[in-house]
């Protein structure tokens, strides 16, 4: 599975795995990872960047809490509405009153049928949120077009 | 650092009220553009809050390569065909609404309200700032639901019409409404005619509404509320006079409206312009025959001359409606630039409505040529701007390019409109989806049919395929233009091209496209020959997967016919190698017109007999063979000869000695010949004598294998 849920309201780095004994013959290399989780986070600003894009989290930035939980009701939100089809991390980039919300989804429901879901997610969240709510999609044909490498 | 939160809340609270301050001092300055002695600051200029965002995108135009704003920015999302691009559109916006539906329905969970600027919080929920009323749920109105005068109001400056008669209805009717709130709603109902309108928020679907063409019948409601509430209002006043007889005579009830402006008239109400201008444009529904008509309509103008009341652009408007109503005519015509005139001395400019029923009037389609338009389009280019002021100034771009495309067929004229609809701001003007592909039909048919090709090109370019999806009609017409410039590569362009517009299932344009593909085919490059022989044989294809997506169904599908088989055949034998993969599609269509799969015969036997030539030359003889029997069952003359010549080829004999050869006995030939020159000479016995070779001739397989 490639996607699974960390418990936590921090905007969501995914951790390398570790493992104890480093033996080459015990790796299967079966399990995949998106690049985003194959980066450790020392990575971050490196080779890889934010999840959640806001001014909050600088220094003395206002609405710390408000928004880190705004951001996790979208994720959740998302992951919700566009069942089974979202293949990525989902990117939240706040400028002004605007919130962008960006992810890679899967081709597997009709384009009609990912524009209903598209108009209903973005009104939605606006009006939940009080501000312009815009989705930045990018389709894939499947999982396997965003795994970057095995472990 | 956390001690500095209060002080900042202060800062926050001091700035707000310094910007409110601010503000209120903005409203005191005086007003205006310039310095008044050029040295001190010039006066401010007041904007509104969307004015920067205006002037940051006048700087940029429309990109007309990329898809719409509207669509998705991936390949995936990019709608191509105009079905498309519909279901897309409005797929999104049925997902707003679901999204409204649920936010109404579950109102009491949608209390939340951000807080910004980060003060503390007064009450639990509703201290947003600023408050936005289109993230607020709407009220659901129904029986039981508790209703003030208020709602009432709400509901009328909302325009949500069948809510304010169950509000109105609720509040006790007529006893429970001040005359105050029973005017405007007497106004909204006389507006729409108690019919609820699209809301202003669902842009797409006003866009894609289905062009209903207004029916000119007598729609009001009669007896109706409007009509209740007028009965109910005492005293009438002016407004609710003027108020009724405009919504009658909007929704063509013309009698009822001149008889209650009579009656207004009589009482001494005055009556205003507004009212005059919708007698006007229904004058015609009480008067039968032209002249009759003329006299009620100047009898209206002198009458409202004897009122005291002056015309405006909407009354030359409303006198121009009715009179491109009648009909058409020499004594119309003369009426109508006696009126025009008559307005032009009062300085009152026509609008563009006005201009788009002079057009009606004047450019009929059996009819004298008459250019009105060059003179209407050298009003409109000098002014400054065009400002809609009335719904059918839409229909005037659609119109004008249509008279320009049918009525004087002039290439010059259409530049000239479509110059000025680009012009500025003027797009808004095009209407809706249907009235903008209309427009772009006939632009894109004037052009292919008058402009030099690069101008036409050019334009073809830039609309297609995202500002405008030819439909079949204009893409016969673009092929035409093609086939007429031999651009065999734009040619093979629009196989793909009908593929992704969903055009390729039909046949009549599909086998248009092969012809002209035929006719350019022989002197293009070598390397565009080999594109249009792919999409030859691509189209071949394509009719075999539909036809087997449609086995199931009960309709028949649509068949290329023997002709356009016969052309497809022709295309993909123009190649010299043996083992191109041209030659199984040869062999493919070969197989079809055999099979009666196609419909007719082929109107040029004469391509099947030179192929037939050729594949024996290159050593294809079982192509040679079933192209030569094919000939010989439908009777072609030429099936005689081609068989002799071919045989001699592939025999690498002169024609006298095959013709001595066709002579003997098949069981000699039998023993002597590879077999499909056997199946060869069987065919050139049945195209001689209408039967089989000999009675004990075993039917052999004509599609025997071209194995050497």
């Amino acid at each position: 599975m490639l996607l699974y849920w960390l418990p936590n309201f921090i905007p969501q780095q995914h951790y390398a795995e570790l493992s104890p004994e480093n033996t080459e013959s015990q790796k299967k290399r079966d399990k995949p990872l998106t690049y985003e989780m194959a980066n450790p986070p020392h990575y971050i600003a490196h080779r890889k960047t934010w999840n959640s894009w806001n001014t909050s989290n600088l220094k003395d930035g206002i609405r710390r809490s408000e928004t880190a939980l705004e951001d996790e009701f979208i994720r959740r939100f998302m992951n919700g509405t566009w069942h089974g089809l979202v293949c990525s991390e989902i990117i939240i980039k706040r400028q002004f009153n605007h919130i962008r919300v960006a992810a890679i989804i899967r081709r597997a429901v009709s384009p009609t049928k990912m524009y209903f879901l598209l108009g209903y997610s973005e009104e939605l969240m606006a009006n939940w949120l009080q501000c312009p709510v815009t989705l930045e999609l990018q389709t894939v044909d499947s999982f396997k077009d965003v795994v970057f490498k095995y472990i | 650092m956390y001690s500095t939160i209060p002080i900042q809340r202060q800062w926050a609270r001091l700035a707000h009220v310094c910007r409110a301050l601010s503000s209120l001092e903005g409203h005191k300055l005086p007003v205006g553009g310039k310095s008044i002695d050029g040295i001190s600051p010039p006066l401010r200029i007041s904007r509104s809050p969307t004015d920067i965002l205006q002037a940051l995108a006048a700087t940029v135009g429309v990109d007309p390569t990329a898809p719409h704003y509207k669509y998705h920015d991936d390949p995936f999302l990019i709608p191509q065909s105009n079905y498309r691009k519909r279901a897309y559109a409005l797929s999104a916006e049925a997902g707003r609404k679901a999204a409204t539906w649920i936010r109404d329905e579950q109102a009491h969970l949608f209390t939340t309200r951000e807080w910004d600027p980060p003060m503390k919080m007064k009450t639990p929920y509703f201290n947003a700032d600023p408050h936005i009323d289109a993230f607020t749920p709407r009220p659901i109105y129904n029986d039981e639901s508790k209703v003030t005068e208020e709602d009432l109001l709400y509901t009328i400056n909302n325009a949500l019409i069948e809510d304010a008669i169950k509000v109105y209805q609720l509040l006790g009717a007529s006893e429970g409404v001040n005359d105050e709130l029973k005017m405007s709603l007497l106004q909204l109902l006389c507006f729409y005619n108690e019919k609820e309108p699209i809301g202003a928020e669902w842009l797409e679907e006003r866009w894609f509404a289905a062009a209903t063409r207004e029916r000119q019948a007598a729609t009001w409601k009669l007896g109706g509320l409007a009509d209740k509430i007028f009965a109910s209002m005492d005293p009438k006043t002016p407004e609710a006079y003027c108020t009724l007889i405009q919504g009658m005579a909007k929704y063509y009830q013309a009698e009822r409206a001149h008889a209650f402006a009579q009656e207004a008239i009589e009482k001494g109400v005055p009556l205003s312009t507004g009212v005059y201008n919708s007698l006007l444009s229904c004058v015609g529904f009480l008067k039968e025959g032209t002249a009759l008509r003329i006299d009620a309509l100047k009898g209206l103008l002198a009458e409202m001359n004897e009122q005291g009341i002056s015309p405006n652009a909407d009354t030359l408007t409303a006198c121009l409606r009715s009179i491109s109503a009648w009909g058409g005519g020499q004594i119309l015509q003369t009426f109508a630039l006696q009126v025009l005139a008559e307005f032009k001395a009062l300085n009152i400019q026509p609008s563009l409505s006005a201009y788009y029923y002079i057009l009606c009037l004047f450019c009929k389609e059996r009819g004298q040529r008459i250019d009105i338009l060059t003179s209407i389009l050298t009003d409109l280019e000098n002014r400054e701007c065009l400002e809609p002021s009335d719904a059918m100034d839409t229909h005037f771009f659609i119109t004008a390019i249509g008279v320009c495309s049918d009525h004087l067929q002039d290439i010059n004229l259409a530049e000239r409109v479509h110059a000025l609809l680009m012009k500025g701001d003027n797009y808004k003007l095009v209407g809706d989806a249907y009235k903008e592909s209309i427009y772009y039909r006939h632009l894109v048919t004037v052009t292919c049919r008058h402009a030099p090709f690069e101008t036409t090109a050019q334009l073809l370019d830039m609309l297609i395929p995202n500002i405008y999806v030819p439909e079949p009609s204009v893409m016969e017409e673009i092929i035409k233009t093609l086939e007429v410039a031999g651009a065999g590569d734009r040619l093979a362009e629009v196989w793909s091209q009908l593929v992704v517009f969903g055009l390729a299932k039909r046949i009549k344009i599909v086998e248009q496209l092969l012809n002209a593909l035929c006719q350019c085919y022989s002197y293009q490059e070598d390397e565009i020959k080999e594109k249009i022989r792919n999409a030859a044989a691509d189209m071949l294809k394509f009719g075999q997967l539909i036809q087997e997506q449609n086995e199931n169904r009960r309709t028949p599908t649509q068949q290329l016919s023997a002709t356009a088989l016969a052309n497809i055949i022709d295309l993909c034998a123009d190649v010299n190698d043996k083992d191109d993969p041209s030659w199984e599609v040869v062999g493919e269509a070969l197989g079809r017109l055999r099979s009666e799969q196609a419909v007719g015969v082929p109107d040029k036997p004469e391509i099947l007999a030179s192929v037939a030539k050729k594949a024996a030359n290159i050593g294809k003889p079982g192509i040679a063979a079933t192209a030569l029997t094919y000939l010989a069952e439908c009777g072609f003359e030429e099936a005689t000869k081609a068989c002799v010549e071919t045989l001699g080829v592939m025999l690498n004999r002169p024609v006298e000695e095959v013709q001595t050869l066709l002579q003997e006995p098949r069981s000699a030939l039998e023993a002597s010949l590879h077999p499909s020159a056997l199946v060869i000479a069987e065919a050139f016995h049945l195209a001689k004598t209408g039967g089989p070779m000999d009675s004990s001739s075993s039917e052999s397989d004509s599609d025997s294998s071209d194995s050497d």
